[in-house]
């Protein structure tokens, strides 16, 4: 029995993740194209589609977690322990990484789906540095020099990290089920009504499909993995959707597949492939893509090895902990969202100014400041 | 072409590249000057008629050449 109910789990996470992909082909939905856009063309509407993620899964997961469909303080995000070192370095990494790799984990598998072996070589490179950081050589590294910065927050008092039980610890308030209604009710809507007041997001119908669908996705997997996946004697782990970690258990899936078993997040990572691929075939948008310039593969080498390394670090990629993450509304997670945001905006306007041939270091004082700087003027 | 002030090749590249590559070759042009780029990124298509509405920098043309992506771009 326990056979089929893991086959059921993975059976539906994979056409779960079938739809997710050919829909994200279509609609061209990339977090880091958002930040892109946004930083170098001052285009919001990308953006506006991964608010609009956001804020959908928040109201879902929130409205299955207070009416006691779902318990969030099982999955990772929710947690007493605090990785705050995790959180900002590996969100900065994976920020860094997804701009230099050609898009975060999500697209990097839609894009090996259509076609892309670019794509295809930093599925590998973040798969083996992401394996690497949870059981490898790495990990070592994590333990001696990230998990160390990692606060307790049950020594200060808490049970879990929820926004409403930090805040509401901080002003030294009772957490009670109406004031957690509260937050939840008060996040989705700043999150869906920013995203509605972007008129680039609104007239397209594309940005708009891409936000429904991955927010809707995401609240489909918290149903999948806690409410069918649930089983007295053999329960599933309760999770969303992820990129980093599942990419390298997908990897080492298939490497050690008679040994191994199906989970609900390699079934996702093959799904997503496997729909991107249908869709581009079906659509004839499928076409081989390969490096053609020697900075492009070093560039895309870096990116998914600091992705893997980044992501694990952070617990999530950007919808790993930028919807999945946020839908639990975990303080963590809005640091390590934050971070990523960061990380690739920064690196995107560091870019631009080593074209002018500046040196590395002037290039990356430049492009900290036109981020962090709200007034400077980009030029 | 000749009246193609610059040329800027982005093949192989894909997104943010070609896009920031072009904001800094038009930045260092003349109104009126032309700014032709060539892509293989599908992705460029929509990222190239996106920056020309936002900058005012007018697209004159966007084909294709077998898998090759060409924009003309006329500085603003």
């Amino acid at each position: 029995m326990e056979i089929e109910h893991i086959h059921l789990i993975a059976g539906l996470g994979f056409a779960l993740a079938f739809v997710f992909g050919a829909v994200l082909n279509k609609t061209n939905f990339c977090t880091m194209g958002a930040i892109s856009d946004w930083v170098n063309m001052g285009l919001k509407g990308r953006f506006g589609a991964w608010l609009l993620a956001m804020g959908i899964a928040v109201a879902g997961a929130q409205v299955l977690e207070l009416t006691g469909v779902i318990d969030l303080t099982e999955s990772i995000y929710r947690g007493t322990a605090f990785g705050l070192g995790g959180f900002i370095i590996g969100g900065l990494m994976f920020g860094v990484g997804m701009t230099l790799g050609g898009g975060c984990g999500q697209r990097t598998l839609v894009r090996v789906g259509s076609g892309n072996l670019k794509s295809l070589v930093v599925f590998l490179v973040l798969g083996l540095t992401a394996y690497m950081t949870l059981r490898g050589i790495i990990g070592v590294l994590r333990l001696e020099l990230i998990e160390p910065m990692t606060i307790d927050l049950s020594e200060k008092g808490l049970e879990e990290q929820g926004l409403a039980s930090v805040v509401l610890h901080w002003f030294n308030v009772e957490v009670s089920t109406g004031l957690r209604w509260l937050f939840a009710i008060v996040a989705s809507i700043i999150l869906i009504g920013s995203a509605l007041r972007i008129d680039e997001l609104r007239n397209d119908f594309n940005n708009l499909l891409g936000g429904i669908v991955v927010g809707l996705a995401v609240v489909a997997a918290w149903i999948i993995t806690a409410v069918i996946g649930y089983d007295d004697f053999d329960p599933v782990p309760v999770e969303g959707l992820s990129f980093v970690a599942p990419i390298g258990n997908s990897i080492s899936y298939l490497m050690t597949y008679t040994g191994a078993t199906i989970t609900f997040a390699i079934a996702v990572t093959l799904g997503v492939i496997a729909g991107s691929f249908v869709y581009s075939i079906v659509t004839r948008t499928f076409r081989i893509e390969t490096f053609s310039q020697r900075g492009d593969m070093i560039n895309h080498l870096v990116g998914g090895a600091l992705m893997g390394v980044g992501g694990v670090l952070a617990l999530g990629c950007t919808v790993g902990q930028g919807v999945t993450g946020l839908s639990t509304l975990a303080v963590g997670s809005i640091v390590a969202t934050l971070s990523i945001m960061l990380g690739s905006a920064i690196t995107m306007r560091v870019a631009y100014h080593r074209m002018d041939e500046r040196g590395v270091f002037n290039s990356l004082m430049a492009g900290t400041a036109d981020i962090l700087i709200p007034w400077r003027k980009l030029s | 072409m000749s009246d193609v002030a610059k040329e800027l090749d982005t093949s192989g590249l894909n997104c943010p590249m070609p896009i920031l590559r072009a904001k800094k070759a038009l930045k260092e042009l003349q109104t009126g000057d032309i700014l032709r780029v060539t892509a293989t990124d599908p992705g460029s298509v929509k990222d190239f008629e996106a920056f020309a509405k936002q900058t005012g920098n007018e697209l004159l043309e966007s084909t294709t050449e077998g898998e090759t992506f060409i924009y003309r771009i006329q500085k603003a």
